[in-house]
Parts: C-alpha cells; structure tokens; sequence
C-alpha cells in the first residue's frame, strides 16, 4: 500500500486526491497511525491549484458532491480521508452523482459516515445547553464526537437573532462566537465562567421539571440510554 | 414560578403522550426568539424512555369536571395551583434561551368553565407571542365545549391543537368522563380541520395551525378492542385530517371500581403504534389487518402477520416488485425500500447486497427472491418459528442496539414504531 500522508486541511485533502487519484495502492491518510513495514509513505505537499482542479471537476459531475465530501470528512470515521477518496473515485468512474448506488461498497461507506455527523448534528441541536453568563452572553460546551461547531451554528443564529452566545467544542479547543450580528469560529480555551444571577434557579427549575415529567411506574431506562446516549450526559444539567 | 408550582402543574400534565414538535415551519423575526423547525427536536429523555420536546404544563390543575380516571377531578383530594400568564411565559423564554426546551404545550384543567378557561389560555398564547416575542413552537390544549369564535382564534396564534378523546368510545365516556361527550370532542376537530381546508382554498396567507391536530387515546383502561381502535384511528386520519393519534398504555393513577388496577402491557401500545404507522406509511388499510372485534397479535408484528395470512402474494422478487409491495414485506421499512429501489437502477440485487446496504434480512428473507434465489425457509412450521424469535430478540435487543450508530435505522424505528 502506498499512504498517502497529507496535512489535516481541505487543501491537503483535495492535493493528495490529486496526486493518488491513478495510484491503484493508494491509501489516504493524515493521521501518524503506523502502518506495516511493505507499506511505502508519500508525503503531500498542499497545492491550491491541483485542489481547486479536483473540486471543479466534482462540481461538474455532481454539484452536491463537495458538500457531502465536507460531511464525512467531519465525522470520527479512522479512515474517513481513504473513504472520502474512494467516494470521490466512484464520481469519477460514474462521471455523475453515486449517492444512491447503495449496493456499492464505498459509496454506502462514504454515506454511512455523512449520515452519522447528520445524525450527530440533530442530537446536538437537542442536548446543546447554554448557560447565561453576566453580561448576558450564553455559553455552551460540547464534546462532540464529530466536527459539527460549524455546521450546527446557523440553526442557533436563526432562533437567538437577538442573543449573544458561544459554541464551544471543548474537544477540539474551538468555538463559534456570535455576537448579534456577525459569526466567527475560533480557537477558543476554557473561559472564566461569571454565571448570571437567574442561572442556578433556571437550572432547579428545569432539573424539578425533569423530575417531574417522568413516569414512574413505567421505567424504560434502556430506551433512555439508546435515545440519549451516555456520553453527552457530561453537559446536561438534568442528568446532575 | 415556584418549584412547588411548577411541580404539580407538570404532574398533571405528564400523562399527555403528545410531545412532538414536528411539522412547522415558523420563522423566527429579527431580534425576537425562536423558531419552529420541521422535523422537530427532542431536547432530553426521560427514565421512562420519553422524549421531552416541549414545556408540558398545567395552566391550573383546578378543575371542575370529574372524569374517574383523572387524578385533578373535582373531588379529589390534592394540591392545587395555578400559574401566572407571566409566570408561563418567563419560564417558556428562560427555558428555551438555554435549549432545555422547543416551545411550550399548554394545557388546562377545567377551571370556572370551559369558555374561562379557554380564555385565560388564549391570553397566555397572545401574550407569549407579542409582548415576549416568541416565534417557537406551540402546542394547545382544546377545552370541551369552548366556543368556536375561542378556538379559531387560538388556531392563528398556534402551531398545534389536540383535544384528546381519551376513551375510545361514546359508552366509555359516559361511563368515566361524564361531562364530556363525544360531540364535545369531535366537533371542534372537525371545524379545525375544515377551517385550515377552506383558508388553503381560499390561498390565504393567514397561519392557522401549521402543524395540525393530534388525539390521544387511553388503551386498556376499558374494553375496546384494537380493532375498534384502529378504525377509529383510521378514520380520523381521514376525516378530519389528524397529523398523529397517539395510544398510552393505561396506568393507574386513581382507585377507583371502575377502572382496572393494574398497568397495561406496553407491548399492545407498541403493537398499534406500528399499525398505526402501516395505515399511515404503508398503505395499508384497517380492514387488511384485523377485523373489528379482533385484537392485534401479540407474537408478531402487525405487517408480518398480514404477510402469514397471505402466502400467495411471497416470495417477491426484491429486484422487479413495485415500491408498494416492497413496503409491504415484513422487516422492509420505508427507507430500506428506497435504499432497494434505488440500488437496483445499477445493478441486479443479491442477498449480499442488501446485508451491505443494512437491509435488515431476518424476517424478510423469508418473503423475498434476490435475483431468483430464495433464503428462507418453506417449511410452514419452522418459519414460523424462526418469525417469533425474530420479533423477541428484536424486542429485548431493541434498547442495546438504539445506542449503536451502525444500528440507526433501527433505532430510528424504534423511536417511531416503523416496521
């Protein structure tokens, strides 16, 4: 096998599809994950003119295409980079849109990969918690296991037009900041947290409410657990 | 509002089934609060496996009518509140700025009289909407009896409306919820519904119930058979244009020699849930699953009965049979149908395919031919074996293999009963 070692940008990805696209061997990779002693490495060197090439071409083949290329390389998939590069593979041979082409192998791969970070995107919209600080920004952490800060913003944007709030993705260190007005991403670090003085009686009112709400004589802790999985509990006030 | 308030004002809402905040689109304004979006979202579960969409509460739980299952009827013996239109509100806002909630259901007792009560509901609607200018998504209780002019106002200001009938016919009722009437409860759903028909009509641009209405029915609390259940169901979905019936598993919460005293399986509430889904999905019709005295099987699921009944329509050939009738294989849902359909435009289907594409083949390799080969079994007796076992394992294996991903379609059938 011939790894194809790029680093972790677009850029990166879309030269090493270029330079391997004919190698037959080609794995694609930008982990330092160690692979057997046969295995050769290429290192690629990013190249905005060879990545711009391989875009355009899979615009003209499927304009959709970039856009769920972007999904699975978000998701936590180990060999996310090769499926993506198989995918794109498979436009190619086909010269058109694949993604109904269950049956294949690597389209099917590539599709499971971009459902799980859509998947992943609704259960944030849902288990995201903001906390309000002081001076009345509101602020959410999150470890995703995916790379979502920047697609699930807008769906907050749209609903807190008015607000100020922070996305934070402690996991990857990073955070959309929105301020009313305009949107940016950015490296972020664990800010001092100043809560506002509603906050601790919002967060009792709401544990009561869950409390509550529940029936207890009809325990189905099983299909709780299934719906809302224990690794996002960390950051759900009503699970404390 | 109080935790005290809050506490009982939810207590006496929680048996609502409805959750749901699907089916509207309402658009958020500049520099107002909330949304509404169209698949809906469910923001945390419950021990009891429930999804918690909305603020689920009481506007007060003092009520003058006296159903004998309720626990607020008038005779009882239990704390009261009531809460402020703008305790209601400060609490929807401060709950939705965090994301705990997706919008508000409000609901009442039957506080004064029907017309009051709708009255003060209305109010906190209207005010939630302009003077606290919340855009997301709500739900509203419809009160017996209330007057028209009441309800078709409240419909322009929400996005959902539900009267329950509880009691799934005009005996029951009388028996056990003697103030309201079948009248009380299937008229004003039928205005609703005639009302949102003749504004589309008419092409207004007026909102009235973007989401539509829901019912809920109370199932094992008194004789009706599934049978009875269903094409009650059936027909509301027809007539009067219902988004969701909902089916909850009678659960004891008032002693009383009319009513049971024990819990009702929630395997005949999962059975119906996935009826409920052929009728509306699957193209089914009542009359093709169960006649109407008869109950639902408890061994197999709904479609996969049918199937059994009718061995002359199997095997189907995965790769020619018409979309609908590879919705009616059992185990084949509404997505793996599309995944079949299309595949198979690319190449011709085998066996080993559709385990690659997650086709989940355990039932349905007993109805179906991939490119002429059959997988199952013929022996009548032995796959009817190998059909029980199915439906058991994926009953007891169901809440493990919700919390895998590779296992979404089936935790996405899971939550919504599709088969």
């Amino acid at each position: 096998m011939h790894i194809y070692r790029f680093p972790a940008t677009r850029v990166g990805f879309y030269t090493a599809v270029f330079d391997a696209y004919a190698d037959k061997e080609a794995f694609l990779s930008c982990s330092d994950r160690q692979f057997s002693l046969e295995d050769s490495e290429i290192s690629v060197t990013p190249d905005e003119e060879k990545a711009l090439r391989v875009k355009r071409k899979l615009k003209q083949y499927d304009k959709d295409s970039l856009h769920d290329i972007d999904y699975v390389l978000r998701s936590d998939g180990k060999d996310k980079e090769d499926a993506a590069f198989r995918y794109i593979r498979c436009i190619c041979r086909a010269k058109g849109a694949v993604r109904e082409r269950f049956a294949d192998p690597d389209v099917f791969k590539a599709q499971q990969y971009r459902h799980k970070v859509a998947w992943e995107m609704d259960k944030m919209y849902g288990f995201l918690r903001f906390a309000e600080t002081e001076s009345g920004v509101l602020y959410a952490p999150y470890e995703p296991d995916c790379d979502l800060t920047e697609l699930i913003v807008w769906h907050f944007i749209a609903r807190f037009s008015g607000e100020r709030f922070v996305i934070h993705d402690k996991k990857r260190k990073k955070a959309a900041v929105y301020n009313g007005k305009d949107c940016i991403v950015t490296e972020f670090h664990d800010p001092d947290l100043y809560l506002s003085a509603d906050e601790k009686d919002f967060e009792s009112l709401w544990k009561t409410y869950y409390d509550a709400v529940n029936i207890q004589s009809r325990p189905h802790e099983k299909q709780m657990k299934g719906s809302m999985p224990v690794r996002y509990w960390k950051y759900l006030p009503e699970k404390h | 509002m109080t935790p005290e308030t809050l506490k009982i004002l939810t207590e006496s809402a929680k048996y609502d089934v409805s959750c749901s905040s699907s089916g509207s689109q309402r658009a958020n304004i500049k520099g107002g609060i909330g949304n509404a979006a169209p698949a809906g979202i469910c923001h945390s579960f419950t021990p009891d496996g429930r999804c918690i969409s909305l603020l689920k509460i009481l506007l007060s739980n003092d009520c003058i009518y006296s159903c004998r299952y309720c626990p607020n009827r008038a005779e009882a013996n239990v704390p009261r509140a009531t809460a402020t239109a703008d305790e209601i509100c400060n609490l929807v806002i401060g709950f939705y700025k965090r994301n705990y909630i997706e919008g508000l259901f409000l609901s009442s007792a039957v506080v004064k009289s029907p017309h009051y009560t709708m009255v003060q509901l209305l109010s906190v609607v209207k005010k939630l909407r302009t003077e606290y200018g919340f855009h997301g998504y709500i739900h509203l209780k419809g009160i017996p009896h209330a007057e028209q002019d009441l309800i078709f106002e409240a419909g322009k200001w929400v996005d959902r409306m539900s009267y329950n009938i509880e009691l799934p016919s005009e005996n029951s009722l009388k028996l056990l919820a003697p103030q309201k009437t079948k009248r009380s409860l299937l008229e004003p759903m039928h205005d609703l519904h005639y009302k949102k028909l003749y504004l589309k009509e008419n092409k207004s641009k007026e909102k009235f119930l973007p989401a539509g209405q829901t019912t809920q029915m109370i199932v094992g609390a008194t004789p009706e058979t599934d049978g009875k259940i269903l094409r009650l169901t059936q027909a509301l979905y027809r007539n009067y244009g219902l988004k969701r019936v909902y089916y909850s598993s009678y659960v004891p919460v008032v002693q009383d020699s009319l009513l049971p005293d024990k819990c009702t399986g929630l395997l005949r509430e999962h059975r119906l849930y996935q009826a409920d889904w052929l009728l509306r999905f699957y193209g089914f019709d009542v009359d093709e699953l169960l006649p109407s005295e008869g109950n639902l099987s408890e061994e197999y699921d709904p479609k996969c009965a049918w199937a059994i009944r009718h061995p002359e329509l199997f095997p189907v050939e995965v790769n020619t049979a018409p979309y609908e009738m590879l919705l009616r294989i059992p185990g084949v849902g509404v997505k793996s149908a599309y995944r079949i359909l299309s595949a198979r435009k690319y190449t011709r289907l085998t066996m080993d395919d559709l385990v690659r594409m997650k086709v989940v083949t355990k039932r349905a390799r007993h109805f179906i031919t991939c490119d002429g080969k059959f997988f199952g079994t013929d022996d009548e007796s032995r796959r009817r074996n190998l059909l029980l076992l199915a439906d058991k394992e994926e009953n007891a294996a169901k809440a493990e293999q919700l919390s895998l991903f590779s296992d979404a379609p089936t935790a996405f059938s899971a939550l919504t009963g599709e088969v």
